[in-house]
């Protein structure tokens, strides 16, 4: 196999700024004393008066960029996940959504990016803090393409959105011509055997235990859920109706995430199927340590999605 | 731009007697509100809106308005009050005051008012919000003024801290910050609860422009927010010293009165004392 690029999915999206004002789209960036952690260097190069540190102060960068919005600007902040969603929350719920607010809130590093630094870094809460708001849609893009076509839609929607972003560097999984599509998901391989849905950076890990699968002549469906809300309810019963066997599968809390989102669809369809959902065993903290362990314990990694493909198939 | 109404201060005043006693009679329909914060803040908004503010009915979208935010949203009673005083909104819709589905909830919505910059109501959120105005108008090179009225036991909240260090950083002479300074919370005096003395002090050392005033005065108020200096790269902040329930004895200087109402023979009372 010849080994694939990688590129950071910040680097990724600090292009898409770049290109964005370009654009004429009359952006503003906020951190707060995140530079680093958003590695937003080349826009405030090029784009300094753009760029706004907040210092460390979550509540005063959300509502900060509030007032931007309302000065006309299309206001990003860009800081770790679990700072955002956590600490800055009240201002999430009602200077940005309750608000009506042109904001664009990224969480930067989230799930378990912050492996070892343990759980006050990890942000496994923040799709389901997000989903628990009104008026918000939520992201998460899988691969490099995938991000870059979503900050290209964010940046030029109008309205609150949530991007939930990775801090390592990913191979691609689609291909240039790939169009992202609000509210629709995005189906990787197409199967009849097992259903396997995913969100973010787990896509890889989803992808990669389908492949392994087909040798072993298993068709899985691969099916990437980057558009959180709006979600693709009808994608998601269809697949479901024909395989019967569903894999969720997240680097977040089995608490209101993606796998919660799928259980509703199943349980109000009233659809015959068997689902298991990977992810951080509900109503814990997630383990510290390298990431991929991390990952491989709580079965979010290839092998545990094989092994738990395998074992749903068994039971028939 | 100039304000619609650009009021002499006897003028205001009579408005803000009028604002009072819609107040008393809104809230008593209602059956509920923060009379208390309502009556407090009244010749703030009246001095706001019949003289300071650029704004008037057919410009009320225009990016080089002043803004102003109401943080202590839970004087919105008080707010609508002075909207309709200055017929921004039908005097009729006060009628519909905290019923379901009104356009006049117990909290500001932006989206169902004209004036209303933020769904205020958790405290503590509009001085960042109008940093972020104040910022975007510095960058946008526009010449508007960004207003923002606190109460005072809001100051407790620590983001308004955060807002208040931005704002000196960013140099924000463009941005009036106005404390409902009337010494009492939901519980009991400020002082009581959590000291905020000494308050003129806290916000020097945050490197505010700090002025002190009389906010139930609508000569001293006026002459105070007229007086200062917009140009200094520092932003401002007038300590607006108010008794809670201005103007209805029986309300003025009373914990007990942050959400209670008039009723019966009261409401009489507090009308004729207005008159």
């Amino acid at each position: 196999m010849t080994e694939q690029v990688r590129i950071d999915h910040r680097e990724v999206m600090v292009q898409c700024f770049i290109r964005a004002v370009q654009d004429n789209v009359n952006l503003v960036v906020l951190v707060s004393d995140s530079t680093s952690t958003a590695k937003i260097a080349p826009f405030q190069e090029k784009y300094p008066d753009r760029l706004i540190n907040v210092g460390i102060a979550e509540q005063n960068l959300v509502g900060v960029a509030a007032g931007l919005s309302l000065g006309g600007y299309v206001a990003v902040t860009a800081n770790a996940a679990c700072f955002l969603v956590a600490r800055a929350n009240e201002q999430v719920k009602n200077d940005v959504c309750y608000s009506d607010m042109n904001v664009k809130l990224v969480g930067l590093n989230a799930g378990v990016s912050y492996g070892p630094l343990a759980s006050t870094h990890h942000a496994i809460d923040d799709i389901s803090i997000m989903r628990g708001l009104g008026n918000i849609i939520i992201l998460a893009p899988s691969d490099p393409i995938e991000t870059e076509r979503i900050f290209d839609f964010a940046l030029r929607y109008v309205g609150p959105v949530y991007i939930r972003m990775d801090n390592a560097k990913f191979p691609l999984l689609h291909s240039k011509d790939y169009q992202f599509e609000l509210g629709k998901v995005d189906v990787l391989t197409c199967g009849d055997d097992i259903s396997i849905f995913a969100t973010g950076s787990v896509v890889h890990e989803a992808y990669a235990a389908a492949q392994t699968l087909k040798a072993d002549s298993i068709n899985a469906e691969v099916i990437n859920v980057s558009s959180i809300r709006p979600v693709d309810k009808k994608a998601i019963f269809d697949s479901i109706r024909k395989t019967k066997k569903v894999i969720t599968v997240e680097e977040h809390s089995l608490h209101g995430g993606l796998g919660n989102l799928v259980c509703e669809i199943i349980a109000e369809e009233g659809l015959d199927a068997r689902i298991v959902r990977l992810g951080i065993t509900q109503g814990h903290f997630a383990k510290a340590g390298p990431r991929e362990q991390i990952r491989a314990f709580y079965k979010i990694d290839k092998n545990g999605i094989l092994e738990t493909a395998r074992k749903l198939l068994r039971k028939g | 731009m100039s304000n619609e109404f650009q009021l002499p201060t006897d003028e205001i005043a009579k408005k803000a007697k009028e604002i009072r006693k819609k107040i008393i009679r809104m809230n008593s329909r209602a059956g509920q509100g923060h009379t208390g914060a309502d009556l407090s803040e009244t010749d703030i908004l009246a001095t706001l809106f019949f003289r300071i503010l650029n704004i008037r009915k057919n410009n009320l979208n225009d990016p080089n308005r002043d803004r102003f935010i109401l943080s202590k949203g839970h004087g919105v009673g008080g707010f609508y009050c002075t909207l309709a005083e200055a017929d921004y909104i039908d005097e009729s819709l006060l009628m519909t005051y905290l019923q379901f589905d009104s356009a006049l909830p117990g909290h500001p919505v932006r989206q169902k008012m004209p004036c209303i910059e933020l769904n205020t109501g958790a405290l503590g959120h509009g001085l960042s919000v109008a940093v972020g105005l104040a910022l975007s108008g510095k960058m946008s090179k526009r010449t508007f003024r960004t207003f923002v009225l606190t109460g005072d036991g809001e100051l407790q909240e620590g983001s308004v801290w955060e807002a208040a260090m931005s704002a000196t950083h960013f140099k924000l002479d463009n941005l009036i910050v106005i404390v409902d300074r009337n010494t009492l919370q939901l519980g009991d005096r400020t002082e009581n609860i959590m000291a905020l003395e000494p308050l003129a002090d806290k916000w020097k050392a945050f490197g505010f422009d700090v002025h002190a005033t009389d906010g139930n005065n609508v000569v001293k108020f006026t002459e105070t927010i007229e007086g200062l200096d917009m140009c200094n790269s520092r932003p401002h902040v007038v300590i607006a010293r108010t008794i809670k329930g201005k103007g209805v004895s029986f309300i003025e200087d009373k914990a007990a009165w942050h959400h209670k109402i008039p009723t019966g023979d009261q409401i009489k009372q507090a009308i004729e004392e207005l008159e």
